[in-house]
């Protein structure tokens, strides 16, 4: 068994090929046992194709990688024995219920009979769907869906649970279960390897985090040490009319230590929001809108790739 | 033996609905000898003679290789595109320590049980109309079996490389109906013109019909192993192809 802190994954130069496309360009990183560890990047960036291959489902194309201390190229089978996946796109079985689902995925896994029972009950208690256990699948919310998911993944009792944009789709409670059930399954130490474009998502759950772009990691540490290190503390959001855009173009570089212009706004990076704020409104600037909020993911993305995440 | 459990899954969800598959496996030979084979026949027979037996006996065992044939390329197509694209089982059981092979081998383990459960009732319904009286006749269950098998593996390689189920009009309409009206299922091929025979010889389904015959109406013959020797190479070269597509396709 391997000893907290240690590293239950590890890449150096993992890259995946689809014939000229390079998904995965040569990343390093290390996932240590007990720590929930995030791809964060908006899509086609290669998180789920690196997924891919920690699940074993994948072939590497080149470089290293070790899962648990073995090799997923020859090891397969029994490396995913000690893996819960939750895909991106939900493959439940929809021709059994519920229950039957856990079960017989507990029998894909060679969980004893006896024990997976307990085992199920458990679990279904633990996502909240006890009362549907003998509902078909197919009824069920997106929400539901996901936690029987989730629940599925953790028949085997992993040591590694693999989560690929866990609240994709999902409405903004049922996220918040989720997560709720990701944090719990964190504090009984279970390690979790998740993939999201969502920061608050990332900000909210990781330890630690790399942030993909174009198939190779651009950064990589824990949410706020990212953020100390590529943004400043807040950020002053401006809406403006076009006439404002066009006669401001120029003077509000002084203002703040990075000015970002996106399409429906301006963001001024700043120690002090309220201050520049004021600032602005005593040299005559009215905005339609202005927001100070503190720096997140989001502005960490923006400055290294000068894009958004999620276009 | 993990593709077992591809077994057992498949037959919980068949076990839902065993009373009807049940009654149709039963009812439709039932439906099929008494119409065909005995209303058509009894014209037929007046003037024509199927190497010594009735045509009733002549049809009955050439619709027992069609219907396992017909039950084995549809096992592959729909259902098993469903699980690859649609459902997205195998990737759930992929997940799993289940590997590619599992997947390949459980589904042609449960497509024998589904065989076994169309080929019994028919050939028990069969001996009670007295369609044979040779003690051979039991091989015959195995024996559709693998016409079933070795019709079902091809085909499961060709769905692993589809994107959409469209092909399967095709190949229900130009490969299975053909295959079934030509392959000696209502006449002897003997009826075909030559290059008929020739194609008539190339395909599955006239192997199986000719074995089923050999063991249930005919005297056994020589011939009897190159046929089994066919079916057997078909298989093999299906399951082969059917794993390396099947890998392909999901292991991407």
């Amino acid at each position: 068994m391997e000893q907290a802190g240690t590293a239950l994954v590890v890449a150096r130069g993992l890259t995946k090929a689809f014939g000229s496309l390079v998904a995965v360009d040569a990343v390093d990183f290390e996932v240590r046992r007990g720590e929930v560890f995030g791809f964060l990047g908006p899509n086609g960036a290669g998180k789920t194709s690196t997924m891919r291959m920690i699940g074993c489902t994948s072939p590497r194309s080149g470089g290293s990688l070790s899962v648990m201390g073995m090799d997923p190229a020859a090891q397969a089978a029994e490396i995913k024995a000690r893996l819960g996946v939750v895909p991106q796109i939900d493959n439940l079985d929809i021709e059994l219920t519920v229950r039957e689902n856990l079960e017989m995925y507990a029998r894909y896994f060679d969980v004893p009979k006896g024990v997976a029972g307990d085992r199920i009950d458990e679990l279904l208690d633990f996502v909240q769907l006890s009362e549907r256990a003998k509902d078909k699948v197919e009824p069920l919310s997106g929400g539901m869906k996901r936690r029987l998911t989730i629940a599925r993944a953790l028949v085997n009792e992993p040591s590694l649970l693999l989560l690929d944009e866990p609240t994709t789709g999902l409405d903004p409670q049922a996220r918040h279960l989720v997560w709720d059930r990701l944090y719990r399954l964190k504090q009984r130490g279970v390690t979790l390897v998740i993939t999201t474009h969502y920061m608050d998502e990332a900000e909210q759950l990781c330890d630690r985090l790399v942030v993909m772009d174009k198939a190779k990691i651009v950064a990589e540490g824990s949410p706020r040490d990212l953020i100390n290190q590529y943004s400043t503390r807040e950020v002053l959001e401006l809406r403006l009319s076009d006439e404002q855009r066009e006669n401001l173009k120029t003077s509000l570089d002084g203002l703040a230590e990075r000015v970002e212009w996106l399409p429906d706004r301006v963001l001024l990076y700043t120690e002090g929001g309220e201050a520049t704020l004021s600032k602005l409104t005593d040299s005559g600037v009215n905005a339609e809108s202005a927001l100070v909020r503190r720096a997140g993911l989001e502005d960490v993305f923006l400055t290294i790739t000068g894009r958004s995440l999620i276009e | 033996m993990s593709a077992s459990d591809v077994v057992v899954r498949n037959g919980l969800v068949f076990w839902r609905g065993w009373r009807a598959s049940f009654f149709l496996s039963v009812l439709s030979p039932v439906m099929f000898l008494s119409a065909m084979g005995l209303g058509l026949g009894s014209l037929v027979d007046e003037g024509q003679s199927f190497g010594g037996v009735t045509y009733l006996q002549f049809f009955a065992t050439g619709i027992l290789a069609s219907s396992a044939m017909q039950s084995g390329v549809f096992s592959a197509t729909y259902p098993v595109l469903s699980k690859i694209m649609w459902q997205r089982n195998y990737e759930a059981m992929l997940a799993s320590p289940l590997s590619v092979r599992d997947i390949l081998f459980g589904e042609l383990g449960w497509g024998a049980l589904t065989l076994t459960q169309l080929s019994v009732p028919f050939f028990v319904v069969m001996s009670i109309m007295g369609i044979f009286d040779s003690w051979t006749a039991v091989a015959t269950i195995p024996v559709v079996i693998l016409v079933g098998l070795s019709c079902a593996a091809p085909v499961f390689a060709f769905t692993a490389t589809l994107q959409t189920d469209e092909a399967y009009t095709w190949i229900f309409r130009f490969i299975v109906t053909p295959l079934f009206l030509l392959s000696g299922t209502f006449f002897p091929i003997q009826e075909l013109p030559a290059w008929g025979q020739v194609v008539a010889h190339a395909t599955p389904l006239f192997h199986g019909v000719e074995l089923v015959r050999q063991l249930t109406i005919y005297d056994i013959e020589p011939s009897a192993l190159w046929h089994l020797g066919y079916l057997l190479a078909l298989l093999g070269i299906g399951v082969t192809l059917g794993l390396r597509n099947l890998e392909k396709r999901l292991m991407a």
